[in-house]
């Protein structure tokens, strides 16, 4: 079996989440099937400037194919779109530009997935906003595999969205609460789709290890992390903001520990510390020597770090205002949430100091993990779902059901709402069953 | 350290959750929820509860806009009106050939309607004129009704208020009766010596909280809103073991007005329902022999705590606040800002145990909610 794996950016170098998820997802299907990457040259996600070269190369052994995108992205032009779609009444083409817009737009990726549509017998398609699944699963309806990483953004209340997640074989969710937000959204419910989510390259037990990350970084205190980008979209201001007016009233010697890459000013305080980026043995051991992870972000569709903290038997602190984190944290027993500032304070607090708490959502988070994240469990998800529509396909043979899109003067029309408007009446909170 | 053991399959992240916020409320009164607080703080009481803000002579105002309307003319119209004229000779002329004008048409029959209509005009004039005088009634009432709705309004927030303050406040008080209701049995001199007497059952509920604490409760309870001096903590009626000098209030200037030592020995009545039992051999049995330098410190800390937090809650009482001094229940007054009343409150607790620490055990098993008793 042939797979393509479509994704935005792809790297050794590149952690951002659904990116990150691509590139676990296809050197675990390589084990299984032929899985060729297609991708940009992009390596930053705010420019999408070329940076890679184009053509084939190998990252851990998956072939890449590299394609340049049309042209960096207009930060301006882009907000000024996003602003239009998402707060007014709009037309198909203005959210056709904003998808432009947003990049990254690469002409000859999606020209490639068409004249090679043959070629693979499935496209697994990474994130549903990107200019490469839009146009590369309008290409290939009949064998696009959708893995949307949706979060609760405007860009779910977005016209055109719809009749893609009605419209390809399959849909991969990384939540419940994604796909019942998808699935309110886009009435695809008929669309064969199943929560698998994304296991993560957990080092085998003993391998982390505490005392080695004191070492080298010379924390020798409690400490709390936070594991990803450094950034106001993360919920970072929130938690600095928290944790500075938490100080007093929080254990003894309990520090910050931050690791990622700094977008958002630190503030500078003995208790907070940055380490900037870590490869993935540093992190593992950071987490191994942490109390707890916390993760502030309120838009998440699956927090990778959360079950890389479970797996290694570590409880979370998450913001209670992302649904997805919170109905993970209810759904596994292994984590708390906080809303607002006390309670920011109070559920640190009881992870912090109350030990077998500490320890009681740390076994129920690796006890999770082992039964909904680990890669057998996930590699079989995908594997079950391929084979499930090769069964249709023989059955019923290939059928494409993707809806047309409006014709020269209906896209023109400015008859769709304001994406948050759309989004605001779209179910909230957490997926308790 | 108060340790506990928890089944991994009894761990209810949303009733550890529910009970969080509960003590959330507990400690800080009533909890509005940002939707209520937007709520209050829609409600335009400036203009009403300022009576600058009300116009006065609305019904002057009034009735003077309404007086500068000029009344319409009316015209009375007879049946001699169609051919009179103040010239004889046309008058005469009219006169002559009304004939051949009747022969023309009815001239009769628009007389009539005419002079009908004026007297339609002149009633409407006279209903006019009285419904100008009841208008002016009718508003006089409307504005009397709203100024009292308002007042009303006002009023009903205002006692809405004051219910869910006396709710926080009786909450307060029957916490503070359970505690006094435990120190009974350990009235100096009628109970065991403090030496024998087993350590405070710290996780078994509110009277077995800091005992120290609760005969302060006692010392104020029947004047909860009373100004406390300041008073030295050796001064209090606390044994000997929990009075020692290094209390010294003067040493933390930056003393605050809430003070809960026991901050941490409350976290185990959230999960303690959920199968959350203390270890055997706990923190609710005496320490094992050799175990004694421990216990004193822990007292000495107890002692230092209880000390400042009662200067601090003297403090407190002297700024006009709701009394502080009973903080191993809850001294904190309901609608104050939780944020900073839970960073106050443990900066208390966990400074002092930070001050206490004198040896590389404290930071065992001895921190956390422990050390904050």
């Amino acid at each position: 079996m042939k797979l393509a794996v479509v994704v935005q950016r792809y790297g050794a170098d590149i952690n951002g989440g659904a990116e990150l998820h691509a590139r676990y997802v296809a050197e675990h299907l390589a084990r299984h099937a032929q899985v060729t990457v297609l991708t940009t040259c992009a390596r930053d996600y705010v420019t999408w400037h070329d940076e890679y070269p184009a053509g084939v190369e190998h990252v851990n052994g998956v072939p890449v194919h590299r394609f340049p995108v049309d042209h960096e992205r207009d930060v301006k032009t882009f907000a000024r779109w996003s602003d239009h779609v998402f707060e007014h009444r709009h037309s198909y083409l203005d959210e056709l530009k904003w998808l432009h817009a947003e990049g990254p737009k690469s002409s000859a990726l999606v020209n490639h997935i068409v004249a090679n549509r043959r070629t693979y017998d499935f496209f697994f398609f990474f994130s549903y906003r990107y200019y490469h699944a839009f146009h590369g699963a309008r290409a290939v309806p009949e064998r696009a595999i959708l893995v949307p990483t949706a979060e609760r953004d405007e860009a779910i209340g977005l016209g055109m969205t719809p009749p893609l997640f009605r419209g390809v074989r399959a849909l991969m969710y990384n939540s419940p609460e994604e796909r019942r937000m998808i699935q309110a959204a886009s009435q695809n419910e008929d669309v064969p789709g199943v929560v698998v989510g994304i296991g993560s390259e957990i080092p085998a037990q003993g391998e982390a290890s505490a005392d080695r990350f004191r070492q080298k970084f010379g924390i020798t205190g409690r400490f709390a992390l936070y594991l990803g980008r450094i950034d106001r979209n993360k919920g970072c201001n929130e938690l600095f903001t928290f944790f500075l007016r938490a100080l007093p009233a929080l254990p003894k010697g309990l520090g910050l520990v931050l690791v990622g890459k700094e977008i958002l000013p630190i503030p500078d305080h003995p208790r907070i510390r940055h380490l900037g980026f870590l490869y993935d043995q540093d992190k593992y051991d950071a987490l191994a020597a942490a109390d707890l992870l916390v993760m502030p972000s309120y838009y998440e569709s699956l927090s990778m770090v959360a079950l890389e903290a479970w797996a290694l038997g570590k409880p979370v602190l998450v913001n209670g205002k992302c649904e997805v984190l919170r109905g993970q944290c209810i759904r596994s027993k292994a984590g708390l949430y906080y809303e607002t500032q006390a309670e920011f304070v109070e559920t640190l607090r009881a992870i912090a100091d109350w030990r077998s708490l500490n320890a009681a959502l740390g076994r129920n988070g690796q006890q999770f993990f082992n039964q909904h994240y680990a890669w057998p469990v996930i590699e079989q998800k995908y594997l079950d779902m391929l084979a499930r529509l090769k069964e249709a396909d023989r059955a019923n043979g290939e059928s494409t059901k993707m809806e047309a899109e409006p014709g020269f003067l209906a896209r023109r029309r400015k008859t769709l709402r304001p994406a948050a408007e759309v989004l605001s009446e779209l179910p909230s909170g957490p997926v308790l069953n | 350290m108060a340790e506990f053991n928890i089944r991994t399959d009894s761990v209810d992240v949303e009733q550890i959750m529910r009970q969080i916020r509960a003590r959330i409320k507990e400690k800080r009164g009533v909890d509005y929820t940002e939707q209520q607080i937007q709520e209050l703080a829609n409600v335009k009481l400036e203009r009403f509860l300022d009576p600058k803000g009300v116009r006065s002579d609305l019904v002057q105002q009034f009735r003077r806009a309404r007086g500068t309307t000029p009344a319409p003319p009316n015209y009375n119209f007879e049946d001699t009106t169609l051919y009179d004229s103040h010239r004889g000779i046309v008058r005469l002329f009219r006169k002559l050939l009304n004939p051949f004008l009747k022969l023309m048409f009815n001239p009769n029959a628009i007389a009539h309607v005419l002079h009908m209509q004026g007297q339609i005009n002149a009633i409407n004039a006279q209903h006019a004129s009285v419904r100008d005088e009841l208008d002016s009634l009718y508003y006089e009432v409307i504005h009397n009704l709203v100024l009292e709705v308002t007042r009303l309004g006002i009023e009903n927030k205002n006692l809405k208020m004051r219910v869910e303050s006396l709710n926080s406040r009786m909450d307060f008080d029957e916490r503070r009766a359970r505690a006094l209701e435990g120190v009974v049995q350990y009235k100096p001199g009628s109970g065991p010596s403090r030496e024998e007497r087993p350590a405070p059952a710290r996780y078994s509920g509110d009277s077995g909280r800091s005992q120290p604490h609760a005969q302060q409760h006692r010392s104020q309870a029947p004047q909860p809103h009373q100004v406390q001096p300041a008073q030295p903590l050796q001064q209090a009626p606390q044994p000997p073991a929990y009075s020692r000098p290094e209390a010294r209030p003067e040493a933390r200037p930056e003393a605050r007005p809430e003070a809960r030592p026991d901050a941490a020995a409350e976290l185990p009545a959230i999960a303690t329902p959920e199968g959350l039992q203390p270890q055997s051999g706990g923190a609710t049995e005496p320490p094992a022999d050799g175990a004694g330098t421990v216990r004193r410190r822990r007292r000495r800390r107890r002692g230092r705590r209880g000390g400042r937090g009662r200067a601090q809650g003297d403090m407190a009482n002297a700024a006009g606040a709701t009394p502080a001094g009973s903080d191993a229940v809850s001294s904190t007054p309901p609608h104050g800002d939780p944020t900073a009343h839970a960073a106050l409150d443990d900066a208390n607790s966990y400074e002092g145990a930070e001050q206490d620490v004198d040896s590389g055990s404290d930071s065992g098993d001895d921190e956390g909610p422990d050390t904050a008793q």
